[in-house]
């Protein structure tokens, strides 16, 4: 069989038609795998990652993120490829998927290649090129920087664990957080296919560890892990479905990242929604922030979101909105609480969390002092206490402080006193005001 | 008692010089300062010494750091060092006094009530942060090949704030390990150089050097267009948002990279 190409695309048509394919898929990190250059060919990798160049819309540019075909037996409504679309088709060769990769790799425009493809003829054909493509590059090139591959669903077990033991990190996108939705929007595909691959790949990097503590040499599988993505907004989840389908991934899955991409209506479609305002990236931010919270802030889904208020505040961010909602919690005491209760102040980040812990031993911390640690001290200050004592004057109550930090994210940036500290200055007005202030909060939406 | 500046040379070497006179003096720290490069506004009842970098001398304190201090504070207080702030002397020499004589040791970087320590770990972050965007956002271009038929170099210029060179070198040298490479600091006139398979050192430019002299490959152009068209197709256009653009990766990175510049 051979693969279909257009007559005479040069490389540059190709990349920009199979460039932009690519561009809807979310995930770009190069984090994860720590591995050295062994002196035989280029590249190594870097355990934090490293984001190469930021795109016009302000997005990393990590991998040289490509499809590796834009042709596709499938019809999903939101993708762009869909067989029913009219668009221009393009395939790579693998070679010159590897000498683009090892060109730009050597000028450091980008730290390693992500793959996804479209299904060619079939699952198991198509996830045989992905293969064929980063063996090429592995052995013949000896290419040692950051591989991302898509494990095709549907596709041949052995394929996939040839395709991890090659790559750092392989992903099968969820694309719905219901299993419903998904059936709805692609009707290809199905939860099962693609939860099977996910499976195998985490029990995969569970032997391969097992294996590593025995044989210190015995080749790495999916060193950095396996990554997923849902599309975001395409259907009316609530983000209490999307959240705790994203901590059972965590936890069920041992994933590393769960991508969320706000829904973008490429083709139109009439069964899904036409968004005026553009995409729901304020939403997405919001995932991303409840994201955070669950992998390094040691919160649960059930204490940020529940059955009865089953979206976040668009005004205020998840830490702060828990916060508000537990103000018998607070004020912290900086220089007593202990980390894990440092992590749930509004204002303070891992980074200056350990900060606090390491400069109490030199004494007692002040406010100027928690200034120089790095805590953004306009959220915090409302929520702790320096020996006792609050930084200026507040109250402790929940309408009073959503609106000071609404406030201050309407204004921009700047630390601020808070007004209203007579409880008669000046006050802002905002789309808040009235008298139902507090039952409207809960609403915001839902 | 009258107050003693010691006059270093704006390098590694002339700091830890410096903090070596410092201690020799054994007139406690108190009335003792470094000040880097000229002094600017002469102090009344002050004297001032000149220090001349001395390799014998900052081995000593390299090795006494690492020895009490352990290597990750060494790293600080180096990054520290590499910064463009002039305060960063009498930083440096605090944070030691700090850790060495005052005693918080190995914990010295936790110890933000100290002015001195918590400005020399607020010049270490900017130095550090500097270096991974550079290590980010460095682009080489390939230069001609010479006719001996040795692989080409790869040459790449920058205009960092802070001396940067010397802490993206090792990351560049494992990575490229098999490459010529080169990266030049315009504002230093600064060369780190790497012939493959060995070690990375530093050289000054001379005076002759000619950027514009520089000849590259064939291929290179061909390369930074299709660069420049994937950076250009990967953004999605109802996403745009050039303020977050320019938040992640600011102008004067933008003006060294070769996906910014409109051809």
């Amino acid at each position: 069989m051979d693969i279909r190409i257009a007559p005479q695309m040069s490389v540059m048509d190709k990349l920009k038609i199979l460039g932009a394919a690519a561009k809807y898929d979310v995930s770009c990190s190069s984090s994860g795998s720590f591995r050295r250059n062994d002196g035989q060919g280029i590249g190594n990798t870097v355990a934090a990652g490293l984001c190469h160049s930021f795109a016009a819309d302000g997005r990393c540019v990590s991998l040289l993120k490509i499809l590796f075909t834009n042709e596709c037996i499938y019809d999903c409504r939101y993708c762009m490829n869909r067989c029913s679309n009219d668009v221009p088709r393009a395939s790579f060769t693998p070679d010159e998927v590897c000498e683009l990769t090892m060109e730009f790799y050597r000028r450091n425009y980008i730290e390693g290649l992500f793959l996804s493809s479209g299904i060619l003829y079939s699952p198991n054909y198509t996830m045989e090129l992905i293969c064929e493509t980063i063996h090429r590059l592995r052995t013949v090139h000896r290419f040692q920087g950051y591989i991302h591959v898509k494990a095709i669903p549907g596709a041949d077990p052995l394929l996939i664990q040839r395709a991890g033991y090659l790559a750092d990190r392989m992903s099968v996108n969820l694309e719905m957080a219901t299993a419903e939705g998904l059936r709805a929007i692609a009707p290809n595909k199905h939860r099962k296919t693609i939860l099977k691959p996910m499976r195998q790949i985490q029990n995969g990097i569970t032997e391969n560890k097992n294996e590593l503590t025995l044989y210190r040499h015995a080749p790495h599988f999916c060193e950095a892990g396996q990554s997923t993505q849902m599309v975001i907004g395409a259907l009316p989840e609530s983000d209490y479905q999307i959240m705790s389908v994203a901590e059972n991934l965590y936890d069920k899955f041992s994933l590393k990242r769960v991508y969320y991409s706000a829904f973008v209506n490429v083709n139109e479609d009439r069964d899904l929604p036409a968004l005026a305002g553009g995409p729901p990236l304020l939403r997405e931010h919001r995932l991303y922030q409840a994201d955070w919270l669950l992998r390094f802030y040691g919160f649960k889904v059930d204490e940020l979101l529940t059955e009865k208020r089953p979206n976040f505040n668009t005004a205020i961010d998840p830490k702060a909105d828990w916060a508000v909602r537990h103000l018998e919690q607070f004020p912290v005491e900086i220089n007593r609480a202990d980390y894990h209760m440092l992590l749930r102040i509004p204002g303070v980040g891992v980074k200056s969390a350990g900060r606090i812990l390491a400069a109490r031993r030199f004494g007692n911390l002040t406010f100027e002092d928690l200034k120089k640690i790095g805590v953004v001290l306009k959220r915090a200050l409302y929520f702790i206490t320096c020996n006792g004592k609050m930084m200026y004057p507040t109250k402790l109550e929940e309408n009073y402080i959503v609106q000071n930090l609404v406030y201050q994210n309407q204004m921009g940036r700047g630390e601020r006193l808070p007004f209203l500290a007579d409880g008669t200055a000046y006050r802002q007005m905002s789309l808040f005001d009235g008298e139902e202030w507090s039952g409207n909060l809960r609403a915001v939406g839902e | 008692m009258e107050e003693k500046y010691f006059i270093c040379e704006d390098s590694l070497e002339g700091i830890f010089t410096g903090i070596y006179e410092a201690y020799a003096l054994r007139e406690g720290h108190e009335h003792v300062h470094i000040q880097i490069g000229e002094e600017d506004n002469l102090r009344l009842f002050a004297v001032y010494l000149h220090i001349f970098p001395d390799a014998v001398k900052t081995d000593k304190v390299v090795r006494t750091l690492k020895q009490r201090l352990g290597e990750h504070v060494y790293h600080t207080l180096c990054r520290a060092a590499a910064s463009c702030y002039p305060d960063k002397g009498e930083a440096v020499y605090r944070t030691v006094v700090d850790a060495i004589t005052a005693g918080s040791g190995r914990r010295v970087l936790g110890n933000f009530k100290n002015p001195y320590v918590a400005r020399c770990f607020e010049l270490a972050r900017f130095t550090a942060n500097e270096a991974h965007f550079e290590t980010e956002f460095i682009r080489f271009q390939e230069l001609m090949a010479g006719v001996s038929g040795e692989k080409a170099v790869l040459f790449s210029k920058i205009g960092p704030k802070n001396n940067v060179v010397p802490f993206v070198m090792p990351h560049f040298a494992d990575r490229l390990s098999i490459e010529n490479f080169m990266i030049y600091d315009e504002h230093r006139k600064l060369f780190g150089v790497h012939p493959a398979r060995e070690e990375w050192y530093l050289v000054s430019a001379g005076e002759e050097f000619d950027l514009q002299k520089l000849e590259f490959s064939e291929k290179e152009e061909g390369y930074q267009e299709l660069f420049r068209a994937f950076h250009r197709t990967i953004g999605i256009k109802s996403r745009e948002n050039k303020h977050l653009q320019r938040q992640m990766c600011a102008y004067r990175y933008q003006d060294y990279m070769v996906e910014f510049q409109q051809k």
